[in-house]
């Protein structure tokens, strides 16, 4: 399947999805230790499952008078090795392309083409285990992840399917100026901004992060550009986070009669 | 022009509502109507907003808004439901189909497994001590001891089905890793089907050197002709996996491997019901009382019906040769 070479794409771990409707949108792949973690998660499950029903068996073994007997031990192989082969394809179609381990780490199995997984791709995806295995460990299926830029170990590449995050995300919060801009500072700039789009934007997404950095870093980054663009409209810069604020504010006021 | 903030003071409401009616199913069609159709309406003037704010807004709230339609998407687009028809139409007509159309894989994987397999009984037959060499002493004195008794009163009561379990595990296991290691160029189908082969070669030897063939053979001809054929056709498909990464027809190598994926999903999950057929048979009938005559007739028949059930099955009628 070529990859249609539209532009560049940049360096990321996100793999863009076209759907149906003509919607693009992005989403992030899931890196090998997330998914690490699923797989453990999982593990304990199936584990546990096995030992409840030891439990089971030997307290109905005990209660007939027999340890443990072999018809429970052969009832037992034969759960571990259907729990073994049809655990992981069982759950990824009940829960669409999720098992419980997934869940808990926000994963979802979909086609590299973002479409839901199909029951015949959940199986090969799952038999091929197998293979990532070996030698032990999963080492084939970490060392191809690590080379393919979705993360992809070789039972998704017969399968034609990736793994990808669907964390929850805060909507982004509204901006505010805090103490809001008096009309004295406001004035001590220039009606019209002699600065660009991107250099507007640049900004607003700084005033944004703003919350999350350190007041050392804000200062930092802030003392970066406010004094370019103080010298560009020809005034002092005293404070330089605090101007930045200020000019995204005349920014917005002008933009906000249009 | 509005503001980013303003977008999102005028947008939020609908998000925060498709949030929570995704939220509350994995797949939307476990919902009700009106929300399934709601969810369509949030969905398409979300992608909408998507639009707009790749090119107005910041990276975060791209993300969130990335991130809500993912989730939307997925739930709108649930897994593929597991359909009883299509299953059924699989086993009738599809796998017969697919592995006629693959005989060639069919025939190499059987010559695979069936040449070391003979090789294995010569061996352990007439040359001493060659079974011994390679197997260990145990395993196979373990394995004539097994057989020596016979099955005319059944096995006792749960006395074997510990071994049932564990040679059912066992071999399903073997069959999907013959299948799974053909990834590796097909070279991984090679070595199991070869050594998968000569092992069950080498023991049926030794146990029918004990003195004990008549036991072991009526215990394997029930659920062999579906055990073991199940075990060469998941060879099969690893061999057609290997295949077509090693011969792409100028496509790239994982695209020559996409394209004989729905071919091989095929071949496996018609082994892999083959091999649950065999587990049931090895569970309950190959143990049982019944005299060995009457099994070895069953056996035939199983055979007769697993080889016209290849030929056969899901021919078009009037195009059968």
């Amino acid at each position: 399947m070529a990859e249609p070479a539209r532009r560049l794409q940049p360096i990321d771990t996100t793999a863009e999805i076209e759907t149906p409707e003509h919607v693009r949108f992005h989403y992030p792949v899931a890196g090998p230790a997330r998914r690490v973690v699923a797989w453990v998660l999982d593990w304990l499950i199936r584990g546990a499952i096995l030992v409840v029903f030891a439990i089971f068996a030997l307290m109905g073994g005990l209660a007939v008078g027999d340890a443990i007997s072999d018809l429970s031990v052969g009832l037992l192989l034969v759960i571990h090795f259907l729990l073994e082969w049809t655990y992981y394809t069982l759950w990824e179609i009940a829960w669409n392309g999720r098992t419980p381990g997934k869940r808990a780490l926000d994963l979802r199995v979909v086609s590299v083409h973002g479409h839901p997984l199909r029951i015949g791709d959940s199986f090969l995806r799952n038999l091929l285990r197998a293979a990532d295995f070996l030698p032990l460990g999963y080492a084939i299926g970490l060392v191809v992840m690590a080379r393919d830029g979705r993360f992809r170990r070789l039972g998704d590449m017969v399968a034609g399917t990736m793994v990808i995050v669907e964390e929850r995300r805060a909507v982004a919060t509204t901006l505010r100026i805090d103490p809001p801009p008096t009309p004295k500072e406001l004035s001590s700039l220039p009606q019209r901004l002699p600065l660009s789009g991107d250099e507007l934007e640049a900004i607003e997404l700084f005033l944004r992060r703003k919350n999350g950095l350190g007041p050392a870093r804000e200062e930092e980054l802030a003392a970066m550009v406010a004094p370019i663009f103080a010298s560009r409209m020809g005034i002092r810069n005293k404070d330089s986070a605090r101007l930045l604020a200020l000019i995204h504010a005349r920014a917005s006021e002008r933009r906000r009669p249009l | 022009m509005k503001s980013q903030d303003e977008i999102v003071a005028a947008r939020q409401v609908d998000w925060r509502e498709l949030e929570t009616i995704v939220s509350r199913a994995e797949a939307l069609h476990h919902l009700d109507g009106p929300s399934i159709s709601r969810a369509a309406a949030l969905y398409r003037s979300l992608s909408g907003d998507l639009v707009l704010c790749r090119a107005r807004c910041t990276p975060d709230l791209v993300a969130y808004l990335d991130n809500l339609a993912g989730r939307a998407h997925s739930a709108l687009y649930g897994a593929e439901p597991f359909r009883i028809p299509a299953f059924w139409s699989l086993l009738t007509r599809d796998f017969p189909r697919t592995l006629r159309k693959n005989a060639s894989f069919f025939a190499l994987s059987s010559a695979l497994f069936l040449i070391p397999c003979a090789i294995g009984i010569v061996l352990a037959l007439f040359v001493p001590d060659a079974a011994s060499q390679i197997l260990p002493r145990s395993m196979l004195d373990g394995m004539a001891d097994m057989y020596s008794k016979g099955f005319d009163e059944g096995r006792g009561e749960g006395a074997d089905s510990a071994m049932a379990g564990f040679y059912v595990r066992n071999n399903v296991g073997i069959a999907f890793r013959c299948f799974a290691t053909g990834i590796f160029f097909g070279l991984g189908s090679v070595f199991y089907l070869i050594y998968n082969g000569l092992n069950i070669g080498m023991v049926t030897g030794w146990v029918t050197a004990a003195g004990f063939g008549r036991n072991i053979g009526t215990f394997m001809c029930g659920h062999g002709p579906f055990e073991l054929t199940a075990i060469v056709v998941a060879g099969a498909a690893g061999l057609r996996m290997g295949y077509s990464l090693v011969i792409t027809r100028g496509r790239t190598r994982l695209g020559s491997l996409r394209e004989s994926a729905p071919d091989i999903v095929r071949l496996v999950v018609g082994a892999a019901v083959m091999l649950l057929i065999a587990a049931g048979i090895e569970g309950f009938w190959s143990p049982s009382g019944a005299p060995p005559p009457v099994k070895w007739t069953v056996a035939a028949l199983f055979s007769l019906l697993v080889t016209a059930y290849f030929l056969f099955a899901g021919r078009e009628r009037g195009r059968a040769r």
